[in-house]
């Protein structure tokens, strides 16, 4: 099997001499092709700064990140703008779609700016739509929907490209559950039907449940990992939120 | 915390956001007190005093300076107000009484104004020197202007701004009873919608600017009446400004729609982003887009007449002088009395003199010819030859017997076709000329009427028998245009009888350099206003809408646009909201001075093309300064 992220020791500290702070304390982190994979952890421990830092929005102060076998940590910012590109998927917790263009521009606004041909262009955008259910809105504005319609453009557009590795940093954060349902169903499908590799940050324990494998982080280091194996999506939500409370993040955490 | 600490704590973390308005105000009381000062200024108020269109000229431009410049402050005003609704309803929602926020944004608005009128001052005076002493060099006049502090000026500077100051901080005490809390908080988050539009209305901008255009082009009727001209040009003024509205809110609107339907050049890179963020913007946008590229249109017609005016007045005062001096002999006292005073100006050395016998004939023309034919002057050929000897300007001629040439009346339109072949009776009814051309550039200065006929020197010896010639003598010297003292003298000797003009070159260039420095002045100071204001406006729009779009370029950069390509975006839309509308300033503008041109070309016999496009660049070139500007910011802001 194909490894998508690997990366070795990664370290980020903030501020300056005297008053340091650590954000990642030497992690590692390894996700092969086709995992749903997913990171926890109460609120400043350091998840979104490693999504951040696998996306190459952030720079480690020290380590080795190679996804799926480019080393990304000494590319300039072109090439980094166009590996983002060509090879990642990003769903936000806001959705992060344009105003000015509908939705269909929306979804297809990756493969424009790869410059690809319209009319394969046109048939990726409809395939993609169709999996999520969206097609009927595709020529309306991002106001003009709702928030699971909103996020489930942001993740079409995300897998539009048929990216290397999609990052999901609270996808379902703002969404009420039957839209989250639907959100996660989607993303654990592609998972298994297409082989998509998925990393994604939650809060939330029920959305985790959905992931192959949970990662927690404490103080910006590993706390555990649990993985889901044969058992089902029950017995697994119940595990996470097990060790949610030994992670002690408190209860807020854990709605 | 007092309430004065809270407004001091709110300018120093927003202080960008209030240098921005600071500086418009500035600017604005600057120009203001500077035209006001020159207003006041001496000499200027000599010339107001000595010309009606002068003082009519001035009254106006500062009523449109002062219209202008209370509309851009009002507009900076609300600008900045816009920026601070949040935190002005953050205030509110923390339980601060909203008398109090009231109270503490009137103080705020009162005091930056106050403030701003005292640096406006200051810097107003210093650039009022500059200003006077471009005006003064413009005018050609060697005389030294006195520098003074004109209380009149910083008197009506005070009372003008302190009216608009206190609007404004009123307006800023309501601000916060204007609107409810929640409007407060969504102030910037109103969605826009994509423009709907006509077909109805985009068929109809376009028909309106081209009647418009149409209207003005078209050439005068036979007789020109005073209600032609204000149905003809008050039809094409309203339909220009009806055209030019409709035109950015519909046409170009489905411009950019009929772009969107190319599919494979629409969804090509950053095209898809530009176009749509350029289509959701328009349409708020098209109210202030006819205003500059109206005012641009003004601006530019106004400034290109007026350096038209100003570049043709030594053709022109050639022209109608052609030579240093002129005068009619009146006995050899007299002749002798104003060659010595020539000869007596030792700077100005005479290069030539010649002595023009002239006679006045009446006679019958074989051709119509709406000119006044009661006094023909004859030249003879040999005199004619002099003189172009001495201004080295024509050709030699030589004529037999019968021939004549005539010299086309200054200020008139004939051409040579009119002339050549055809034939004059004298009224004696023994004498016949026949015309062998028409030809330019006279020798005296203009007198009505002006229809000079040159003839071989035997027909004029010959009729010289019969009419007794006036004589006339002129000089040339060298460095004319200096000929102060003696063109004075000159002047005064000569009197006003011999000719409608002056006798002196010098005393015509003067005048006329004088009156066209000062309107190109008015004018070039106006344009300069507007475009710097027309600049700053679209610089603030493109400033808000880069905080307001700030996220999205975030978002693009997050899925994989490098900053080149978001920069290039950012260029493309900055150039189109520049660009267009100077284009249709531009545009409309060349309409307006083919118009003025027909005019002023006969008036002044100047060649227009050449100050035209130089006002043209000008303008343009200071747009690509605001341009580069604006993108550089635009980038900053957006681009990180």
């Amino acid at each position: 099997m194909k490894q998508i992220v690997e990366a070795r020791k990664i370290k980020k500290t903030y501020g300056a001499r005297g008053n340091l702070f650590t954000a990642l304390d030497e992690i590692d982190l390894t996700v092969q092709e086709g995992e749903f994979v997913g990171i926890m952890g109460p609120s400043g421990a350091g998840k979104s700064t490693l999504l951040n830092v696998l996306a190459t929005i952030d720079e480690p102060t020290s380590g080795e990140i190679t996804i799926d076998g480019f080393t990304i940590l000494n590319m300039n910012e072109e090439q980094l703008s166009n590996f983002r590109r060509d090879k990642l998927g990003f769903i936000f917790q806001d959705y992060n779609l344009l105003d000015t263009l509908t939705v269909k521009e929306n979804i297809l606004l990756p493969l424009a700016l790869a410059k690809i041909d319209v009319i394969k262009l046109e048939e990726r955008v409809e395939a993609v739509a169709e999996k999520f259910g969206i097609t009927a809105i595709l020529d309306k504005y991002p106001y003009q929907i709702s928030g699971g319609q909103k996020q489930r453009t942001a993740a079409s557009r995300a897998i539009v490209t048929k990216p290397s590795l999609l990052l999901a940093d609270e996808p379902t954060g703002a969404l009420d559950s039957k839209s989250a349902t639907d959100l996660l169903e989607s993303l654990k499908e592609l998972s298994e039907q297409e082989q998509a590799t998925i990393l994604m940050v939650t809060h939330d324990a029920y959305a985790a449940s959905y992931c192959g494998r949970v990662i927690f982080i404490k103080d910006g280091k590993l706390f555990t990992e649990l993985v889901k194996g044969k058992s089902s999506r029950k017995e697994f939500f119940q595990k996470v939120l097990d060790v949610l409370s030994a992670l002690g993040g408190g209860t807020n955490d854990i709605i | 915390m007092t309430l004065f600490d809270l407004a001091k704590k709110n300018i120093q973390g927003n202080f960008s956001n209030y240098l921005v308005y600071f500086v418009s105000m500035v600017f604005s009381i600057i120009i203001y007190f500077t035209f006001v000062s020159l207003q006041y200024n001496e000499k200027i108020q000599q010339s107001i005093l000595l010309s009606n269109t002068m003082n009519f000229l001035f009254m106006a431009s500062s009523l449109l300076l002062l219209l202008f410049v209370a509309v851009f402050i009002l507009y900076s005003n609300s600008f900045f107000t816009r920026n601070r609704k949040r935190e002005v309803g953050l205030y509110s929602l923390l339980g601060l009484k909203k008398k109090t926020i009231g109270k503490m944004l009137f103080y705020e608005n009162f005091l930056m104004g106050m403030l701003a009128l005292v640096v406006g001052i200051i810097f107003g005076t210093l650039l009022s020197k500059l200003f006077t002493m471009i005006l003064v060099k413009l005018m050609g006049s060697s005389a030294e202007i006195e520098f003074g502090i004109s209380i009149e000026a910083i008197g009506q500077t005070i009372l003008v701004f302190l009216i608009i100051i206190i609007i404004t901080s009123i307006q800023g005490y309501r601000l916060i009873y204007r609107f409810k809390l929640i409007e407060l908080f969504h102030a910037a988050k109103k969605g826009e919608l994509t423009p709907k539009v006509s077909i109805g209305s985009t068929v109809l901008g376009l028909l309106l600017l081209i009647v418009s255009y149409w209207l003005i082009l078209r050439s005068f009727p036979e007789e020109l009446t005073e209600g032609y001209i204000l149905a003809n040009y008050g039809i094409a003024l309203v339909s220009m400004v009806i055209g030019t509205h409709l035109f950015f809110s519909s046409v170009v609107i489905s411009l950019l729609k009929l772009y969107k339907r190319n599919k494979a050049r629409y969804y090509k890179g950053t095209n898809l982003i530009g176009t749509s963020q350029l289509l959701h913007r328009i349409q708020g946008n098209a109210r202030t887009f006819t205003m500059i590229a109206l005012l641009s249109a003004v601006t530019i017609s106004l400034f290109g007449a007026a350096y038209s005016g100003y570049y043709g007045n030594e053709k022109n005062s050639f022209e109608m002088v052609p030579f240093s001096y002129s005068h009619q002999s009146k006995g050899d006292e007299f002749d002798d009395q104003i060659e010595s005073l020539i000869q007596a100006d030792k700077e100005h050395p005479i290069t030539a003199q010649v002595e023009l016998p002239i006679v006045e004939v009446e006679g019958q023309l074989t051709f119509t010819f709406s000119y006044e034919v009661t006094a023909m002057k004859l030249v003879p050929v040999k005199a004619y030859n002099e003189v172009v000897k001495a201004l080295q300007t024509g050709k030699v001629l030589s004529l037999s017997e019968d021939e004549a040439i005539a010299i086309k009346p200054r200020l008139t339109e004939y051409n040579s076709s009119l002339f050549k072949g055809e034939q004059l009776h004298l009224s004696d009814e023994m004498h016949e000329l026949t015309f062998v051309d028409m030809l330019e550039g006279s020798v005296l200065p203009f007198d009505y009427p002006d229809f000079y006929i040159i003839v071989s020197d035997e027909f004029f010896t010959e009729i010289a028998n019969d009419i007794k010639p006036k004589l006339y003598k002129v000089y040339e010297v060298e460095g004319e245009k200096s000929t102060a003292v003696t063109s004075e003298k000159i002047n005064q000797l000569v009197g006003k009888e011999d000719f409608q003009v002056y006798p002196s070159f010098y005393t015509e260039y003067k005048e006329g350099k004088e009156g066209n420095a000062l309107t190109l002045f008015i004018f070039g100071f106006l344009g300069l206003v507007f475009l710097a204001a027309t600049g700053s406006i679209i610089y603030f729009k493109q400033l808000t809408e880069a905080n307001e779009t700030k996220t999205s370029y975030e978002i693009l950069r997050k899925i994989g646009v490098n900053k080149r390509a978001v920069r290039n975006t950012i260029q493309m839309q900055t150039l189109f909201v520049f660009g267009l509308p100077l284009t249709v300033g531009i545009v409309h503008s060349s309409v307006i001075l083919n118009f003025i041109s027909n005019f002023i070309s006969d008036l002044i016999g100047a060649n227009v093309i050449v100050p035209i496009v130089t006002a043209m660049a000008a303008f343009i070139v200071i747009y690509i300064g605001y341009y580069i500007l604006t993108v550089h910011t635009y980038n900053k802001i957006a681009n990180k």
